[in-house]
């Protein structure tokens, strides 16, 4: 039995090689979604696990208490006593703030800014260039930050202190902030000396001391020391091993969501797959019942015919998995340089590629598991038929083509109850998350329904589609839409593959899509000025000189500034009186504007439905700091990306947040002004915190943002269309062979050559259509669906479907399925007509 | 009906000169035709016989264009073929030959009706619906036509072929076993139908068959031996067939 398998692989190379490649597919992208999801938490854990690295006990301010005497972080006296508590070798401060960073073009942008220990052990970082700062003025900086902000070893690098005066610093090294360029974005970051940190903003002392010990002490033991020194009330102490500890379970929580939602790709991937191999397999194994037959006749036993074809798929689903494995490491390399590539890394970083026993489990598990279980069906198939009536068959597996059972239907039914079900419980959710998650889950059940109803979509959807191409190509297309409808099940499993992945991408690229432009909407609502200018760092308010030189430019119309004020119940904005209605206009639902002035206020209808608040009632405004305000309601307003109120900006001045200065500056320019911008820059160009937006530029800054998800999405789920596109190029090339008669009775009856390769390819263009329109169809509906579920009554989100890019979509389905039927195409055409004939 | 088979009786349909067809190369060639020389008179039904092995599959082949020559002529209607390119052999397939196989014939996933049609659509020609109408009713076919093949009994198959092959009004008609996979009554049924097709519609017919009784059908006999013109009997009965085959040692 042995040696016929051997010799039955080896006789049907090319049709296995085609198998395994979808096998190898299936497999590759599995483990390249595992291995990158190992390598984000690796390169996490690498991350925190620096800063807990060398410490042996750790002192943090708790914040528990309440008290008056509440430790507001640590004094350089309590870094003193611990430094000479007995056991601790060196003790460093830790703390970290945001500093505006003054980059090369004279713009303010947001950075951390980090003491660095002046004990080496205890540092975080590892140098990359230059050395360490050894004096208050010296400075440091991430290899990142000195690439995007135009830094060089030597060159001053200004940061913005409270006031906004300008330190000066040396730039005299640059360090790497560990390897957590897989996170994307990410700050800016800068060490100073503890002295340097210090003067930026002295008033905030370091919340964190870690220590290291002395040689001959314990963890435990230097803690007890420690705390003997600065006493218990205020401070939370912890020794290096459980500092780790901690570490490691905030990297579970981080890189969580991310490897979930690799695990879903890599399961619709594991799906996706698993049917082309079946598909693939049920083909195969048909093709063969004659040959099995024959086996039969010369005294193979029905068992030993279905071990042959079960070891056949063993040895094929081995060889795929390894090879997949292999392929799977190279792909998870290339998502990272992917991702590398989107963050501002510049392309950078460290590829790490952690192959866990669990990622080759399911390697194995998916190739070899899943081809032997495809095997299966068709196996006993096969040999569940008697010998001699599979020997007198035609090889055309069209007697295959069974009615569609009623179990059929009634699973697609259950399916469909459930899904429509759960979408119907979803969309009346109040709470968004549960409503995303339930609809979700509902249309999944839908997807499920449709691919178990395929083979009785094939027939109406085939006649639909193919009649385009038979009233344009004539005869070939004619006899290909045939074809692609003559063994429904066949090409339902064969399209559902790309239908699920289509699915997938377009309800993706919808939802994606109609969030942008319900933003984008908001943002011509709220930015009705030309130019918005803010603060590029974000707790530092804009001077308001800067409002008093903007109006005074000849091009500028009008100006309004706006304030805001941080309440406990929610966020306030002072806008100018007059600048009501014109630059700012929300929506009024009762009550008038027009009453808006000195000590009143318009609510946000979702704040007064959440504070019982009505025009007339009173709300009270607690910033924290300075005298609680009661303001009278005098409308109640709504629009999207609202604040929760407004009020003049006479009346947020009472508050002493919103006299700092202002949040931002509205600008309208004069009607007809040529290079306004210029003139308004001429203004913010100076000003190292202004931020000059337009409504089209911050459109643009979104729009860029989610076209880069969508990109990393439509990559991973590509990867899926590509082990689709693979199984109707496995079916095709098994159909061919399957029909080589039927060929070469239709070439003698004068079919050309390049008829019959015309055929072919309408054929697989016609599945490739079949998978993509359903998909799509499935697809927006989902996302309609999930759109209703996000939107509530204050947020509505609508449906756009993005025209343009189902337009590529589709057009890549037929490009792919051209290529798909190549090379089946080319075969086909080359077998001679009398070979052809004589083909049993 | 004498008057027109004597009438285009004296017309050639099909010639092959000095045909020699080899397959292999070196010690294992085989020389399948080895120096054919044969004429097919049109309006006649010739029937091609001869041992297995002898060639008579290959010289069908040959003179249809199917497979390409090693050496000699082949003139279908006068125009010598073994020079054509595939696209030129298509278009005269399409146009001026019409075929019947053994089995296999019709496409599963078309109506008898479309088979029959296919042919003509394929060379882009409108069918003469007279012409077409007659062939059914001749052939009983009337009440298949909207049945797909895997509906139809193998006699059936057959006829619809034939019909198939008749529809575009073809120089010739090359028939290969098309009783082999028959009973004997729908074998017979299937050449009676050639045989009137030729006397009543003068058209010309040439069947490969290694059956007497088959063979027993046509105008005339062509004998095949090893590759060579073994012999031609002229209005053949099974029982001549049967007794020139024995001489050849079959």
């Amino acid at each position: 039995m042995l040696r016929t398998i051997i010799a039955g692989l080896k006789a049907r190379t090319a049709r296995l090689v085609l198998s395994s490649v979808a096998i190898a597919l299936g497999v590759a992208f599995v483990t390249g979604t595992l291995v990158l999801g190992d390598a984000m938490t690796a390169s996490l854990r690498d991350e925190l696990a620096k800063e807990a690295r060398n410490v042996d006990v750790s002192v943090t301010v708790s914040g528990e208490s309440s008290s008056p005497d509440e430790v507001q972080g640590i004094s350089p006296e309590t870094l003193a006593k611990i430094r000479q508590t007995p056991g601790v070798a060196g003790a460093d401060a830790r703390g970290s703030h945001s500093v505006p960073l003054v980059a090369a073009n004279g713009k303010a942008k947001p950075a951390w800014a980090v003491p660095l220990a002046s004990n080496e052990r205890l540092r975080e970082f590892d140098l990359v260039d230059g050395r360490y700062p050894a004096e208050a003025d010296e400075i440091a900086v991430d290899k990142r930050t000195a690439a995007t902000a135009k830094l060089t070893i030597g060159q001053p690098v200004v940061l913005l202190g409270k006031e906004d005066e300008r330190h000066e610093f040396t730039l005299v090294g640059t360090y790497q902030q560990g390897t957590n360029q897989l996170v994307l974005g990410g700050f800016d970051h800068v060490g100073l000396t503890p002295e340097g940190f210090a003067s930026l903003e002295p008033e905030r002392p370091p919340y964190q001391v870690v220590a290291v010990a002395a040689a001959g002490f314990t963890q435990q033991q230097v803690l007890d020391n420690v705390r003997q020194a600065i006493g218990d009330s205020g401070f939370r102490l912890q020794t290096g091993e459980q500092l780790t500890e901690e570490a490691l379970a905030r990297v579970e929580r981080q890189s969580g969501e991310f490897t979930t939602l690799l695990l879903a790709f890599a399961i619709i991937a594991l799906v996706v797959a698993a049917m082309v191999i079946y598909n693939t397999f049920t083909i195969l194994v048909a093709q063969r019942t004659r040959e099995l037959a024959l086996m039969r006749c010369v005294g193979a036993s029905r068992s030993q015919v279905f071990r042959g074809v079960l070891a056949e798929a063993l040895v094929m689903g081995l060889a795929a998995s390894v090879i997949g494995l292999l392929g799977g490491i190279g792909v998870s390399a290339l998502l990272q340089q992917v991702i590398f590539s989107f963050g501002d890394s510049g392309g950078e970083g460290t590829v790490q590629l952690p192959v866990t026993a669990m990622t080759v489990l399911a390697a194995f598990a998916v190739g070899t598991l899943v081809t032997v279980l495809a095997a299966v069906l068709p196996a006993r198939k096969a040999t569940r038929v008697a010998p001699v009536a599979a020997l007198r068959s035609q090889p055309d597996s069209g007697e295959e083509v069974a009615r569609t059972g009623l179990l059929r239907v009634l699973t697609a039914v259950l399916f469909a109850v459930v899904g429509v079900g759960a979408i119907v419980l979803g969309l009346g959710m109040e709470n968004d998350d549960a409503a995303m998650f339930t609809s979700g889950a509902g249309t999944m059940a839908l997807l499920v329904s449709v691919v178990v109803l395929g083979p009785l979509l094939v027939g109406p959807v085939n006649r639909v589609l193919g009649a385009v191409p038979r009233a344009l190509l004539g005869v070939p297309a004619k006899l290909a839409s045939a074809n692609a409808g003559r063994n429904p099940k066949r090409t339902a499993a064969t399209t559902a593959a790309l239908m699920i992945g289509v699915t997938i991408v377009s309800l993706v690229t919808v939802v994606a899509n109609s969030a942008k432009e319900t933003v984008n909407a908001e943002i011509d609502q709220r930015m009705p000025a030309d130019y918005t200018v803010t603060s590029a760092v974000y707790d530092r308010p804009l001077p308001e000189e800067l409002a008093e030189q903007l109006a005074a430019v000849p091009e500028v119309a009008k100006v309004a500034p706006t304030t805001v004020v941080y309440g406990d119940q929610g966020y306030f904005t002072g806008v100018p009186k007059d600048a009501v209605g014109d630059l700012f206009r929300p929506t009024v639902t009762s009550g008038s504007l027009a009453d808006l002035r000195d000590g009143t206020m318009a609510v946000n209808a979702e704040f007064a439905k959440r504070q019982g608040a009505s025009v007339g009632s009173t709300v009270t405004v607690d910033p924290g700091e300075g005298e609680p305000q009661d303001l009278k309601v005098v409308a109640v307003v709504e629009g999207q990306g609202l604040s929760d109120g407004i009020m003049t900006i006479e009346t947020s001045m009472r508050f002493p947040q919103a006299a700092e200065g202002y949040e931002s500056i509205l600008v309208k320019l004069e009607d007809g002004v040529a290079n306004g911008r210029a003139a308004v820059e001429k203004v913010t160009d100076p000003s190292p915190l202004a931020v000059l937006d337009s409504a089209a530029e911050t459109k643009e800054q979104l729009n860029q943002q989610l076209n880069q998800v969508l990109t990393f999405i439509w990559a991973l789920i590509g990867l899926a269309v590509v082990i689709a596109l693979f199984g109707i190029a496995n079916t095709l090339t098994l159909s061919v062979l399957e029909r080589t008669r039927e060929s070469a009775l239709l070439r003698a009856l004068g079919l050309t050559r390049g008829q019959l390769r015309l055929m072919l390819v309408v054929e697989s263009v016609l599945m490739a259509l079949m998978g993509a329109a359903i998909g799509l169809s499935l697809g927006i509906g989902f996302g309609w669906v999930l759109t209703r579920a996000l939107s509530n009554d204050n947020f509505s989100v609508d449906l756009v479907v993005p025209f343009g890019q189902i337009g590529v979509m589709l057009a890549g389905a037929v490009v792919a399925a051209v290529l798909a039927a190549a090379l089946p195409a080319r075969r086909a055409a080359r077998t001679s007509v009398v070979a052809g004939m004589a083909e049993a | 009906m004498s008057a027109l088979v004597s009438d285009v009786g004296t017309r050639t349909a099909v010639a092959a000169a000095n045909l020699v067809k080899v397959y292999g190369k070196g010690d294992t060639a085989v020389r399948a035709l080895d120096g054919v020389s044969v004429a097919f008179a049109a309006g006649k039904f010739t029937a091609i016989m001869g041992p297995s092995g002898s060639g008579k599959s290959t010289l069908m082949h040959c003179l249809a264009g199917l497979d390409n020559v090693d050496g000699g002529s082949v003139h279908v209607g006068g125009t010598e073929i073994t020079s054509l390119g595939d696209k030129e052999l298509t278009k005269l397939r399409r146009d001026r030959v019409g075929f019947v196989f053994q089995a296999f014939n019709l496409l599963p996933t078309l109506t008898a009706e479309a088979n029959i049609l296919l042919g003509l659509e394929l060379a882009g020609r409108k069918p003469d619906r007279e012409w077409f109408d007659t062939i059914v009713d001749v052939l009983g076919l009337r009440d298949r036509l909207k049945h797909k093949p895997t509906e139809l009994s193998g006699g059936q198959q057959q006829r619809v072929a034939c019909a198939r092959a008749l529809v575009a009004r073809p120089d010739v008609v090359f028939a290969d076993e098309p009783t082999g996979n028959l009973d004997s009554r729908s074998g017979a049924e299937v050449l009676d139908f050639l045989r009137m097709s030729v006397r009543k519609l003068g058209q010309t017919v040439i069947m490969v068959t290694h059956d007497p009784v088959a063979a027993s059908y046509a105008d005339r006999v062509v004998l095949l031996a090893d590759g060579h013109l073994a012999g031609e009997i002229d209005n053949p009965t099974a029982d001549s067939v049967l007794a020139a085959l024995k001489h050849l040692g079959a």
